[in-house]
Order: structure tokens, then C-alpha cells, then sequence
């Protein structure tokens, strides 16, 4: 297996999985199912979580390309790529929605269905909507850079790629040209978001794991939406950097092992600590025990966190220059 | 004459393998460290932070004195491994002088955290309401001492004039 087989593995997860956590989210409308609903909202939170190595894997599959005889036209991959991040930024926009559902879920006294979760439906039908839409472009225009039977006659075009990939180019400049300051900016925004992540993702795993047992463990489930929000500001920053720089991480076999360690620790997050299935935990008061299985999530939670942590300080390992 | 000493510090064979050994264990692991010591000195701090400030009400305030254990483990293992990236790169950090705000900017946060904890937790009588009113200003400044000492020691990457000696 190469860098290049990671594209092939993931790319068609976020397509057909947009469409599937559209047609469970519907029926769990129709049917007023609140499992069925979680099993959605947590399907589309992950998608979000997949989309984004599934987007950067595509830029070594693009280097590759470029070596190809006879060599493809640079506008197919262009608009794949535009249509990609358009596709990206509403998967990411859908899963926020989707963990805000979500998120109401894991309290204890959640409300019966109240104008918050009426507001969240709308709006997470509506993203995953346009998602799915979006989505069909860039299986289309992904399809037509190896699939050339698909393509009819001369019409290559795509409206969502050609707008899509007016983006990237310009956000890649923002980035790393516009001013110097940027970049440094960014990394320090980086590093707050780290420590909004240990702080409140770090203290609810410590008590999980059986420290600091005076604390219940709902109150401080309540303060893992600023973990959360220290998450999301590391995505957002960490795909701008990704989009200024691609060749400094698409070729780096630790950045994927970041990337994958992300998927699975926020999946944990997600399935463990954000839907109903926390309320047994929540319960949990001053100085009573966690059970077992509670432990080994924990530890497994931290040791990620903080594996993330040290892959991203090795990333430029392979890069002597920076040094 | 400091360049001499500068030169002297970059000569030891500590200060060359940290600096050049192609070791995994070597400059990007003292690296790692210093950020999972970040992590747990200024995360506890936050974390103490959001409830003073009234974000968990629910959470009992008074154990949490016990995640200054957390803050001082970070705060070592800061001193232990700035000490060797220190030792690496004593030129590119000592004629940084955002080097000297950071380290002012630890100094001020260290304090005012101390001042919280004796103003605030060595009083296991008071009621939680007072605890609060106590730590409200102490614990807002510790915060704004830490983002300014984060943000600075991440601007020395990209300030310094002189690399080595």
C-alpha cells in the first residue's frame, strides 16, 4: 500500500455516506424515532470526521498525476478539487449542526422536543441536502479524471468545481502570502484550541478514568463543549493549513497517522460522549466509581489525545529544511 | 563576550545532539514534551478558570485544588525541557527579546495562580459564592497572562534574528 491507495480507500465513504445519513435522517423524522435520529446526527458528525483525510489524501493522488502519459487535462482535477472543498466545507458545516443535535441527547434532563431541536432538525436537513447535492459533483468530476467514458463530448464543466476551485487558490494565498503573520497566527490559534481540548476533553477522561473522584461527572460533561469548541477551531485551523502547504503534509506518512489517531479519537468523543449513551456515566456522583468499561474509553480517549499531540510535533520531521 | 558563551553552550556535545542527531528521541521529543507540559499546566489552569468564572455551577469548586498538582507537574516539566531546548538553541532564544516576555509572562501567570490558590483554596470553610467572588479577577488575569505566554512562545519560531552563535 502507498500514499496513493489512501485517496481510493476513503474517497467514497463521504459520497454514499452523505446519502445514506440523509435517508436515516428522513425516516427518523417520519417515524419521530429519537435512536434513529442519534444514529444519523452521530453518522453525520463522523462523515465530517472522515471527510477531511479523505480531501487531503486527494493531493497526492494529484501529484501523481501529473506524471501521467499522456498527461489529463489539469482542468478535470482542478474542478475535482474545487468541487471537493466546496463539498468539504458544507460536510464540516452539516456535522457542527449535526453535534449540536446531537449534544442534547447526552445531558441527563434533556427537554422534550424543544425550539432548539426543531431549529437543529431544519437546519441539518437543509445542509445534508445540499452535502448530498454537492457530493454528486465531486463523485462526477472525480469519476471523470479516470472514468473518461462518463464524459460527454466536450462538456468537462462543472459549476460547483469551477467555483470550488476559485477557493482554494485564493484561500492558499490568504494563508501563506497575504502576510506573514498568518501562519504564526494560525499556529497559535492551534495551540489554544490544544488546550481547550486537554482542559476540557482531558478533565472529563481524567475523572472517567478514576482521578479527581470528588467531581460528579455531569457537571463537568458540561464544560466538554469548550473541548469541543477547542476541537472545531483545530479542524478549521488545521485545514488551513493543509490548503496553504498541501506538499508539506500530503507526502508525510506521520501526518496521516495524526489523521487517522483525529478520526478515531473524536469518534470516541462522539459516540461515547455525546449521545444518550453518556446518562448512565452522567450519573456518576462525588467519589463513586466508574465501571470498567467507562476506564478503558478513558484511556484510551487520553492516550489519543495525546498521541495527536506528539505526531503533530513530529510532522516536520521529514522535512530537514525546517528545522 | 555572551556570543562566546552562546558559542561555548552550542559546542557541548548535549547541545550538538539535541540540535543535529537524526534520533527520534533527540530535539523533536524534547518538542513533543513541551507541549504535552503546555498542555497540562495551562489546560488545568483553564479548566479551574471556566468554573471560577461560573461556567459549571453545578461542579463542586474545592476539589478542583487538586488539579494544581497537574499545573506543577506541567510547570517542571516545562522548566526541564525549555532547559534542553535552551541548551540547543541558547543563541536563537537569549537575542530573542520575546524570548524574555515569555518567560516574564510564566513568571506572572505562576504568581497569580499561587495567589488564587491561597486566595481561594486554602479555605476550605468559605462557600463557594465567596470563592468565586475571591478568584474572579486573579483567575482573569492568569488566563490573559497564559494566552499572551502561549502566543509568545509560538511567535519564536518566527522572530528570531540570529540562529547560532
Amino acid at each position: 500500500m502507498t500514499l496513493v491507495h489512501i485517496h481510493l480507500l476513503l474517497n467514497h465513504w463521504p459520497i454514499i455516506g452523505a446519502f445514506i445519513g440523509l435517508g436515516l435522517f428522513l425516516i427518523a423524522l417520519a417515524t419521530n424515532s429519537d435512536h434513529l435520529k442519534q444514529a444519523s446526527l452521530g453518522f453525520f458528525t463522523f462523515l465530517a470526521l472522515l471527510a477531511i483525510p479523505t480531501y487531503m489524501s486527494g493531493d497526492v493522488a494529484n501529484e501523481v498525476l501529473k506524471t501521467n502519459t499522456p498527461p489529463l487535462p489539469k482542468e478535470l482535477i482542478a474542478t475535482h478539487q474545487g468541487a471537493a472543498m466546496l463539498g468539504l466545507v458544507f460536510m464540516e458545516i452539516t456535522g457542527l449542526a449535526a453535534l449540536i443535535g446531537l449534544w442534547q441527547f447526552s445531558r441527563m434532563s434533556r427537554p422534550a422536543p424543544g425550539p432548539v431541536a426543531r431549529w437543529n432538525s431544519v437546519a441539518v436537513l437543509v445542509l445534508s441536502i445540499v452535502t448530498a447535492g454537492l457530493m454528486v459533483s465531486v463523485g462526477n468530476t472525480g469519476g471523470a479524471i479516470h472514468h473518461p467514458e462518463i464524459l460527454s463530448g466536450q462538456d468537462t464543466g462543472s459549476t460547483v468545481g469551477a467555483i470550488g476551485s476559485k477557493i482554494v487558490p485564493s484561500v492558499s494565498y490568504f494563508v501563506t502570502e497575504s502576510s506573514r503573520w498568518i501562519w504564526p497566527i494560525l499556529e497559535t490559534l492551534h495551540f489554544l484550541g490544544l488546550i481547550l481540548i486537554v482542559a476540557a476533553i482531558g478533565g472529563l477522561n481524567l475523572r472517567l478514568l478514576g482521578f479527581v473522584k470528588e467531581l460528579p461527572v455531569a457537571p463537568l460533561h458540561r464544560l466538554l463543549p469548550w473541548g469541543i469548541a477547542g476541537f472545531i477551531l483545530n479542524i478549521v485551523t488545521g485545514i488551513l493549513f493543509f490548503v496553504g502547504m498541501p506538499f508539506f503534509y500530503a507526502w508525510n506518512p506521520i501526518f496521516y497517522m495524526k489523521m487517522g489517531a483525529i478520526v478515531i479519537a473524536g469518534t470516541i468523543l462522539l459516540l461515547f460522549n455525546c449521545t444518550a449513551s453518556f446518562r448512565a456515566w452522567a450519573q456518576l456522583g462525588s467519589g463513586e466509581d466508574p465501571p470498567k468499561l467507562a476506564r478503558y474509553v478513558a484511556a484510551a480517549s487520553l492516550f489519543l489525545w495525546f498521541a495527536i499531540i506528539v505526531l503533530g510535533r513530529y510532522l516536520p520531521l521529514t522535512q530537514e529544511s525546517l528545522r | 563576550m555572551f556570543f562566546d558563551i552562546f558559542r561555548a553552550i552550542e559546542a557541548t556535545g548535549l547541545s550538538v545532539w539535541i540540535r543535529e542527531s537524526d534520533s527520534w528521541f533527540s530535539f523533536w521529543m524534547i518538542l513533543s514534551v513541551h507541549a504535552i507540559g503546555m498542555g497540562l499546566l495551562v489546560g488545568a489552569s483553564v479548566l479551574i478558570g471556566l468554573r471560577i468564572l461560573g461556567l459549571a455551577p453545578d461542579l463542586p469548586l474545592f476539589p478542583l485544588n487538586r488539579f494544581y498538582r497537574f499545573i506543577w507537574a506541567g510547570f517542571w516539566i516545562q522548566v526541564a525541557s525549555g532547559l534542553l531546548l535552551l541548551i540547543a538553541y541558547p543563541t536563537k532564544s537569549l537575542t530573542n527579546p520575546l524570548f524574555y516576555a515569555k518567560l516574564t509572562l510564566i513568571g506572572l501567570a505562576m504568581v497569580t495562580m499561587q495567589m488564587l490558590r491561597k486566595r481561594v483554596f486554602a479555605d476550605a470553610s468559605l462557600n463557594e459564592a465567596t470563592m468565586m467572588a475571591r478568584g474572579r479577577v486573579l483567575i482573569i488575569w492568569a488566563l490573559v497572562f497564559w494566552v499572551a505566554a502561549v502566543t509568545a512562545g509560538r511567535l519564536l519560531a518566527y522572530t528570531y534574528t540570529v540562529l547560532t552563535a
